[in-house]
């Protein structure tokens, strides 16, 4: 491609028989601005990935992975904290809805996403001051009631803050942190990240908790509602009884009570032969903090087949490498004692049923009665809220607060979380802390709530794949399980170290969002991508040259570029009107050739002056000869036919 | 009477479409005595995809004097086989004010199609004809963006014989229905006689049908000189 036109030595510039000089580089691209051959046109517009759909909360996961893969750590740490306050914690726990819905599963295996937000939270946390301090407005003066100091809660708490409101946090337990302590054992999150996180979040300002404050007890409904906005994030703490003979034993217990007990830190008596009643992941929690706590074995008893179990799959194979027994489709029909306290249970085979309002109810399958020892029963069979502090009308028998889909539940009042929801994910509650306090500063500034927007998010087909070469996942390195086994503070899942975390990033196929690569801007055949900067777009199209190949959409790997017909576009300056279309009579090509333009016009008016001559009466037959072969009328002097046309005399 | 068309394509992938617009009026005038030239080549030289070609016939009543310029200078038909060309180019360059009659190959509104003209060249027009030739055409392939050809036919174009020889028929897929619009919207040349130079005569009385004009009041024009 050449950059400079070609010079033409002075003797040449002259027509020579009629021939026009060439045109400079500069002369021929305003000739010629082929912007007209095009009938699509291609368009920048970015979709939304999967990963940062499939987010509850709504994390920026495109964005963050594309900052660490670049190793531009502390702007990765801030896009996390703009949807999500404490990614130290999520990194850890998170049952990853974003990597279940991540792409690059179709292409080769999905990116460990968790396992990079955790090193991006650690990094946070390692920071000398919390960077997101210097962005926070002055506080306000409004001062919102929080009900709660779980993920919901302080989610809720951070967001407020971040738009300038303050707020008090009530926190039933001696300690804040709701289920992250009192429900995720410390081998699953270290005591120690938890209590960073939360002093961030305090160090922030605005922020109080009031612990050993329980709602309808300490703080009531009415006064909850003196509050300019409060927000209900009370969880569902409870857990379900198991109502067979035995239940009230010494050494029978609630899985979730054991797992609050051990994460206060105060001592817990397990024996040596645990069972866990229950399918779920609070059952599985129960039984490897059991085998931690007692020293011996566990067995979780479930009604669930094992393909119905709702353990998530790299928790059942954590626990299957540390030990933990399973005997699915069973059921516990009775607990035997001695002394009141237990020393065996009667189990069942069973099945799993439903009844018509989805409540479960085992099947029994009679003459499969068997006795086993244990000297411990936990039952996770389900959570529930105790609520009679609210009045009747705002929540259900299976202690949910009922609201509407905004999670309103009355004025200025609303609810998230496991409480709204039903058991759910620490993320899940993130979300709808963030969403609250959002909705809570539309209600107090008089603004509408609204849905949230539509969004197209960008498949894998979309996808150029033959750009992304296959690169197995990088898992998350484990603890051994003979060391998990000694001791509740022996994390299982370990850090990526920060090599890891960068090639794990560079995975990512930013699905759907430009990332700069380059690619229209290297094989656009017309030069037409024009580049404003290389971060994250900044494309454009020339469009007074762009063709419409297409080939950089074809080329595109992530799908941010698509073909638009052109006819779409109808704004006058979407119009590049060619005006000349190589034809010699004007234009720009004849400014080259005033010579021949003027030579070509004086013969068309020379002729057009000649052919306006009356004609004469007896005018000549349609073949222009007249009757008697010789002329009778004066001809025109024809400069073109004169010499060629044997014809006409 | 006189009248000059210039039918407007683009390359490779529909330039067939508008030698046979050009072809088909040509060959019709002739056969109806009067004197008709087609050039259906020369030029432009479709040498590649999406390229603006211009194919030209015209045809009178007293003899076309000059045969060699191949250009119509003052077009009075002009038909576009693609829409996006109402934006790309001044096709009404050299037609007389109020005697131009546009036809347009297009799914969309004429409305929205007069949007893209200035008013210099909205002057220029008698009538503006929309057709939806695609729809109108036989599918003929997979994709109506190839204007219903497979890549196999499409090499007989490519035959170097600039025109003299047509390897397939004159007057099929999307220019039948344009030939059927124009000679309706124009009604110089009659139907029949326009219908026996095509090839596909039922897409040809479809697009007869089913075509929008609008019209633009205007003072009688002066008759057009003969080249």
């Amino acid at each position: 491609m050449s950059v400079r036109g070609t010079r033409i030595p002075p003797h040449l510039q002259l027509p020579i028989a009629g021939v026009t000089p060439p045109p400079t580089e500069k002369e021929g691209q305003r000739l010629f601005p082929t912007g007209n051959f095009r009938f699509f046109r291609p368009v920048y517009k970015d979709k939304t990935p999967p990963c940062n759909n499939a987010c509850p909360t709504g994390e920026q996961i495109q964005k963050y992975l594309d900052f660490v893969k670049h190793e531009r750590y502390l702007d990765g740490y801030l896009t996390i904290m703009e949807d999500n306050p404490m990614p130290s914690v999520t990194g850890r726990v998170c049952y990853h809805p974003c990597e279940t819905a991540c792409n690059r599963a179709e292409h080769d295996e999905p990116i460990g996403i968790r396992s990079v937000e955790r090193f991006l939270g650690d990094y946070g946390l390692n920071l000398p001051e919390e960077p997101v301090k210097d962005t926070l407005p002055p506080l306000n003066g409004t001062t919102i009631a929080i009900v709660g100091s779980g993920p919901a809660g302080l989610a809720a708490a951070y967001h407020l803050r971040r738009l300038g409101y303050g707020s008090v946090i009530f926190e039933a337990l001696d300690k804040p942190g709701g289920m992250l302590r009192a429900g995720i054992p410390h081998w699953h999150l270290p005591e120690e990240i938890l209590d960073a996180e939360i002093a961030k979040l305090l160090s922030l300002g605005g922020i109080e908790i009031r612990t050993g404050t329980r709602a309808g007890q300490d703080i009531s409904w009415d006064e909850l509602r003196d509050y300019p906005a409060a927000f209900l994030a009370v969880g569902q703490d409870v857990g379900r009884r198991l109502p067979v003979e035995g239940i009230q034993s010494r050494g029978v217990g609630g899985g979730l009570e054991f797992l609050r007990e051990a994460g206060m830190g105060r001592p817990v008596k397990v024996g040596r032969e645990v069972l866990v009643i229950g399918g779920g992941n609070t059952a599985s929690d129960a039984a490897r903090s059991a085998i931690r706590l007692g020293e011996g074995a566990a067995t979780i008893v479930s009604l669930e087949s094992e393909e119905e179990l709702l353990i998530v799959a790299e928790d059942l194979e954590q626990a299957r490498e540390e030990g933990v027994l399973f005997s699915p489709g069973t059921s516990l029909v009775r607990v035997v004692t001695q002394d009141e306290h237990v020393t065996g249970a009667v189990l069942c085979d069973a099945r799993l049923a439903r009844d018509d309002d989805g409540a479960v109810r085992p099947e029994l399958i009679p003459g499969t009665e068997r006795e086993v020892i244990c000297d411990t029963i936990l039952v996770a069979i389900g959570q529930v809220q105790q609520l009679d502090w609210l009045p009747d009308h705002l929540s259900d028998r299976s202690g949910i607060i009922t609201a509407d889909e905004h999670g309103r539940v009355e004025g200025n009042i609303l609810v998230g979380g496991d409480v709204m929801r039903g058991p759910s994910m620490v993320v899940d509650a993130l979300g709808d802390g963030k969403r609250a306090a959002r909705d809570i500063d539309r209600l107090l500034t008089a603004q509408a709530l609204t849905p949230e927007p539509e969004v197209t998010i960008m498949p894998y087909e979309g996808l150029n794949s033959a750009y992304f070469r296959h690169a197995p996942r990088i898992d998350a390195p484990l603890s051994p399980a003979a060391e998990r086994r000694r001791s509740q503070k022996v994390e299982v899942t370990l850090a990526y170290s920060e090599e890891q975390a960068v090639a794990e990033a560079d995975r990512c196929m930013s699905c759907g969002v430009c990332n700069g690569c380059d690619n229209c801007y290297i094989v656009c055949p017309d030069v037409s991508v024009l580049r404003d900067a290389r971060e994250n777009g900044h494309y454009s199209i020339r469009t007074t040259y762009c063709k419409g190949c297409l080939v950089c959409v074809q080329e595109c790997p992530t799908g941010c570029l698509e073909k638009v017909p052109e006819m779409d576009f109808d704004a006058p300056e979407d119009v590049t009107r060619m005006e000349t279309a190589f034809a010699p009579y004007d234009g720009a090509h004849a400014e080259q050739s005033a010579f021949t333009k003027q030579l070509i016009e004086d013969t068309i008016a020379e002729y057009d002056a000649a052919r306006r001559q009356p004609v004469p009466q007896d005018s000549p037959p349609p073949n222009g000869r007249p009757p008697n072969g010789h002329a009778q009328n004066v001809k025109p002097q024809n400069l073109r036919n004169e010499d060629h046309d044997r014809e006409r005399p | 009477m006189y009248h000059e068309l210039t039918v407007w394509s683009r390359g490779i992938i529909m330039d067939k479409e508008a030698r046979d617009v050009s072809s088909c009026i040509a060959a019709a005038a002739r056969a109806l005595g009067l004197y008709a030239d087609n050039v259906s080549d020369y030029v432009d030289d479709p040498d590649r995809t999406n390229c603006l070609v211009r194919r030209y016939a015209r045809f009178g009543d007293s003899p076309i004097v000059d045969r060699f310029v191949y250009e119509n200078p003052r077009p009075d038909w002009v038909v576009l086989v693609e829409e996006t060309i109402v934006k790309a180019v001044n096709f009404l360059r050299g037609t007389p004010d109020g005697t131009g009659v546009l036809v347009v190959n297009s799914a969309r509104e004429p409305e929205y199609l007069l949007k893209f003209l200035p008013d210099s060249m909205k002057a220029k027009l008698a009538k503006f004809v929309v057709v939806d030739a695609v729809g109108l055409a036989d599918q003929r392939g997979s994709s109506p963006w190839m204007f219903v050809r497979d890549l196999g036919e499409l090499a007989y174009d490519r035959m170097s014989t600039e025109g003299a020889e047509e390897r397939l028929a004159i007057g099929m897929g999307i220019a039948a229905p344009l030939i059927g619009a124009l000679t309706a919207a124009t009604g110089v040349l009659p139907l029949d006689g326009v219908a026996e130079q095509v090839a596909d005569q039922d897409a040809m009385f479809r697009g007869v049908a089913h075509h929008r004009v609008i019209e633009f009041a205007r003072p009688a024009p002066a008759p057009a000189t003969h080249l």
